[in-house]
């Protein structure tokens, strides 16, 4: 049985504007699927669908077996749910909302603090749990915000850009926790803006643009489809830059340069490469200031289907 | 067992709004000063209507005493539906409606915290009023106002959540305060019906909260009756059932436009 099963997913808003326009989704028990798109691609709206906080205006979705129209309640009991914004009460403390959650879901009276101790302990903020979350920082909260979802054993989990405005070490604690959460066999639904989090944590991404999906397999078979890895050579002076020309176009064709004063060429085999084309620069006299292999991105995947950049992408690609 | 889950979320939903009380008592300051306020101010201003025939009060604060009493739990329930609006806009909200649990245990918890908190400016209003000479009602008379009180703060707050909902921000507030507000003032509030102009009185013999307000003063002004306790207690389950019944409504059309 298939984790999520949506054919023809479609919400249309007022003004019959179209947010997701018949999107079709297969996931697997213990998969995790990284959603990916910009902001207003449809994202958020397919999440709420999913989770049954919105109601579809057309097709079906199956979340856990259950139809999110039709069985809203089951869907319910089987996810856990992690929204953009963690939705806190500031004034509560940690240990309260985590016992406020454990009896939203029913979890006996007897096993709330068990489970709750757990939990904290496993997000790290058992020192932070008697203090109000209005003290806590972005990151406790959303791994609180995670504790918290995750307080009923869900099937299936819906993380919502789950480490957006993050630093650094809280967006690895998050990933850590997510990495844990498969091998554990739960399946986990990921949107991100941030193409690094979806290649190192999905096993398969969907790329949603204008409300469509656009693109969707492994991240290594969508970057295989762009083309080959490129080369990006900075010359110590340009006024070698002709006959270094000459020189690379016997490695192959040269490409649109991506800065002025720069070379760009393809080099299918990717680092195998670069040794041979630095040696035969080097013996036709022209010295080589810098170089960068450049791989395919699932950003070069967005860019082909979409003809537009994801948002983010470019200062990630520079960090 | 469904029900004992149930009552465990009401009960939790509850004290989470307590919570609010204990940890920001200041927040509950002008719900709770307000309507003490106006009717001590109304009772020194008008203090000689008392006289007037048709009040059969022993003194004009004893007569509004109860406005004040609908009026805090008026406030409180308002509140209540700013509160809701403060979450919905927070995504609090959203936590509450991704838990496996009935809307109407959801919105049970809402109105139950306003119906328990509005005994908060009523224990204050009676005490100040005691103070400033309004008439002892009694306590078995007591045990007859408190759940009107509450009720009627359970009617605010569900009126608040529909408004709530409907408009999803704080800044609804106002329709929220307004509506209760208007509910209160066409009654015999400040006038018994003998001294009405008829068009009011007329409003006032259809209004439902004049039969309410008159089941909290009755203690006030006289000696507690079935005759004036049972139209108190009607119109109060027919306005829960109807506000109730449209902030279900509304709750459960969420997510749906």
């Amino acid at each position: 049985m298939s984790a999520i099963d949506v054919r023809g997913l479609e919400r249309e808003f007022k003004g019959s504007i179209k947010a997701v326009d018949g999107i079709d989704l297969n996931i697997a028990e213990g998969e995790v699927y990284g959603f990916l798109g910009p902001n207003g691609a449809g994202k958020t709206t397919t999440v709420r669908m999913l989770v049954t906080l919105l109601r579809p205006t057309g097709g079906t979705a199956l979340v856990a077996g259950y139809n999110v129209a039709t069985e809203p309640a089951k869907v319910r009991r089987r996810i856990g749910v992690a929204l953009q914004d963690a939705a806190l009460d500031l004034l509560m403390t940690g240990r309260e909302l985590i016992e406020l959650q454990a009896t939203l879901h029913a979890i006996p009276r007897a096993s709330v603090r068990a489970r709750g101790q757990d939990l904290i302990e496993r997000v790290g903020l058992s020192k932070a749990q008697d203090r109000r979350v209005g003290t806590y920082s972005g990151g406790m909260r959303r791994r609180l915000d995670l504790a918290m979802a995750l307080i009923h054993e869900p099937q299936v989990l819906f993380l919502d850009e789950p480490t957006t405005g993050l630093d650094p070490v809280s967006r690895m604690t998050l990933w850590d926790e997510v990495r844990r959460l498969k091998n554990d066999g739960t399946t986990v639904f990921l949107t991100t803006q941030y193409l690094e989090e979806a290649d190192q944590l999905a096993d398969r991404v969907g790329i949603i643009s204008a409300g469509k999906i656009v693109a969707e397999g492994t991240p290594a078979s969508l970057k295989a489809q762009v083309g080959d890895p490129r080369l990006d050579i900075g010359l110590l002076d340009d006024a070698d830059a002709v006959p270094a020309e000459a020189v690379l176009a016997r490695f192959g064709p040269l490409l649109e340069p991506l800065k002025p004063g720069r070379l760009l060429i393809s080099v299918p085999d990717g680092a195998a490469e670069i040794a041979p084309i630095v040696r035969a620069l080097d013996e036709a006299g022209i010295g080589v200031a810098n170089l960068d292999l450049l791989e395919p991105t699932l950003d070069d995947v967005f860019v082909e289907k979409t003809g537009r950049h994801l948002e983010g992408a470019e200062g990630e690609q520079d960090a | 067992m469904p029900a004992v889950a149930d009552m465990r979320v009401i009960s939790a939903l509850i004290r989470r709004a307590m919570n609010e009380i204990a940890r920001v008592p200041a927040a509950a300051i002008p719900g709770v000063l307000a309507p003490t306020i106006i009717i001590a101010g109304l009772a020194s201003v008008f203090s000689k209507a008392a006289e007037l025939p048709g009040y059969e009060a022993p003194n004009f604060l004893s007569y509004i005493i109860a406005v004040g009493f609908l009026q805090g739990a008026g406030f409180t329930g308002a509140a209540t539906g700013v509160n809701l609006a403060r979450d919905i806009e927070q995504g609090w909200f959203d936590r509450l409606l991704l838990a496996p649990v009935p809307r109407l245990v959801i919105l049970a918890g809402i109105v139950g915290s306003a119906a328990l908190r509005a005994l908060l400016p009523a224990s204050f209003l009676l005490l100040v009023g005691e103070i400033f000479g309004a008439a002892w009602p009694g306590f078995a008379e007591i045990l007859v106002m408190v759940p009107i009180v509450c009720g009627y703060a359970a009617i605010a707050a569900c009126w608040g959540a529909i408004i709530a909902l409907r408009f999803k921000t704080q800044q609804a507030a106002p329709l929220m305060q307004i509506g209760m507000f208007a509910a209160t003032l066409l009654t015999t509030a400040y006038a018994p019906f003998v001294l009405l102009t008829p068009w009011l009185e007329e409003i006032a013999r259809l209004n439902p909260v004049t039969y309410i307000l008159e089941g909290v003063r009755q203690g006030f002004v006289g000696d507690v009756t079935w005759a004036t306790t049972w139209p108190a207690f009607v119109a109060l389950f027919g306005l829960l059932a109807i506000f109730g019944g449209l902030a279900l409504r509304s709750m459960r059309r969420t997510g749906l436009s």
